[in-house]
C-alpha cells in the first residue's frame, strides 16, 4: 500500500492534485490508517498515469471519468474509446479553427497599425476594436 | 438536397440504421444525394458544419442532428425543408 505522498512520488504529481483527483471521483483510497491517512493499492499509479495521459490528450476530468468506467465495464469495446476519441479530436480541431479565425483577425488588426510610434488616440487597433463593439452593438 | 451523415468506422449505431435513413429519405423526397462520410476521412468538412459528436446528419450543409434520427423524423424535416423550397420557388 502506497501513502498519498508515495504516490505522488511515484505518479510525479503533487499531493493537492491527487487529493483533487480524489474529489472529481477519479480515484479512492483502498484503505485508511488507524491515524487517518489514506492509503491506496499500488495500481493507483497507473490509474494515475492513464489520467494524467488523458488530460494531455485534452480529455475532461468528466471524460476521462467516463472512460475509466469504459475500462471496467465488461459491456463495452474497442470501438467506444475510439468513438470518444474521435469526438475529441473533432472538438480539438473545432478549437483549433477558432483560433486560427482569432489569429488571422489580429494579423488584418497588426497590419492596420504599420506605425507604432502614433499616439494611443490615434492608434488604429483599439480604433478597430471599438468598430467591432459599434457593429455588435447594432446588430444587437 | 444533399444529405451527409457523418459516422465514425465501427459504429455499429450507424450501420443498423443508416440503410434505413436513406431509404427514408429516398421516400421522402426524389433527388436525395445521400452521402456517408467517414469522419477520419474528411475531418475538415465536419469541422466546417460544427460536428462535435458522432453520428450526425446534415441537410445541404445544415448540421441539423446531432445524434441519429429516427427514419420519421428525417423523412418529416426533409419533406418540411422541400415544402419550404417550393414556396420559395
Amino acid at each position: 500500500m502506497l501513502t498519498i505522498g508515495k504516490l505522488a512520488q511515484a505518479g510525479d504529481i503533487s499531493v493537492d492534485a491527487l487529493r483533487y483527483y480524489e474529489r472529481e471521483g477519479l480515484i479512492a483510497p483502498a484503505a485508511k490508517t488507524d491515524s487517518g491517512y489514506r492509503l491506496y493499492e499500488e495500481d493507483a499509479v497507473r490509474r494515475v498515469r492513464f489520467i494524467q495521459h488523458a488530460q494531455a490528450c485534452g480529455f475532461t476530468l468528466t471524460e476521462i471519468r467516463e472512460l475509466l468506467h469504459l475500462r471496467q465495464s465488461d459491456r463495452a469495446c474497442c470501438n467506444d474509446v475510439r468513438q470518444r476519441a474521435i469526438e475529441k479530436k473533432l472538438q480539438l480541431a473545432t478549437k483549433i479553427r477558432a483560433m486560427q479565425v482569432m489569429s488571422a483577425a489580429l494579423d488584418r488588426l497588426i497590419a492596420e497599425c504599420a506605425d507604432g510610434t502614433q499616439s494611443v488616440d490615434d492608434c488604429p487597433i483599439l480604433a478597430a476594436l471599438e468598430q467591432v463593439d459599434d457593429d455588435m452593438e447594432r446588430a444587437s | 438536397m444533399k444529405v451527409e451523415l457523418f459516422y465514425a468506422p465501427g459504429c455499429t449505431k450507424c450501420t443498423a440504421t443508416k440503410a434505413d435513413l436513406e431509404a427514408a429519405a429516398e421516400m421522402a423526397a426524389t433527388g436525395v444525394e445521400w452521402c456517408e462520410i467517414n469522419v477520419l476521412d474528411s475531418l475538415d468538412r465536419a469541422v466546417e458544419l460544427g460536428v462535435l459528436t458522432l453520428p450526425a446528419l446534415a441537410i445541404d450543409g445544415q448540421l441539423v442532428f446531432t445524434t441519429l434520427p429516427t427514419p420519421t423524423q428525417l423523412a418529416t424535416e426533409l419533406r418540411h425543408r422541400r415544402g419550404v423550397q417550393g414556396h420559395g420557388a
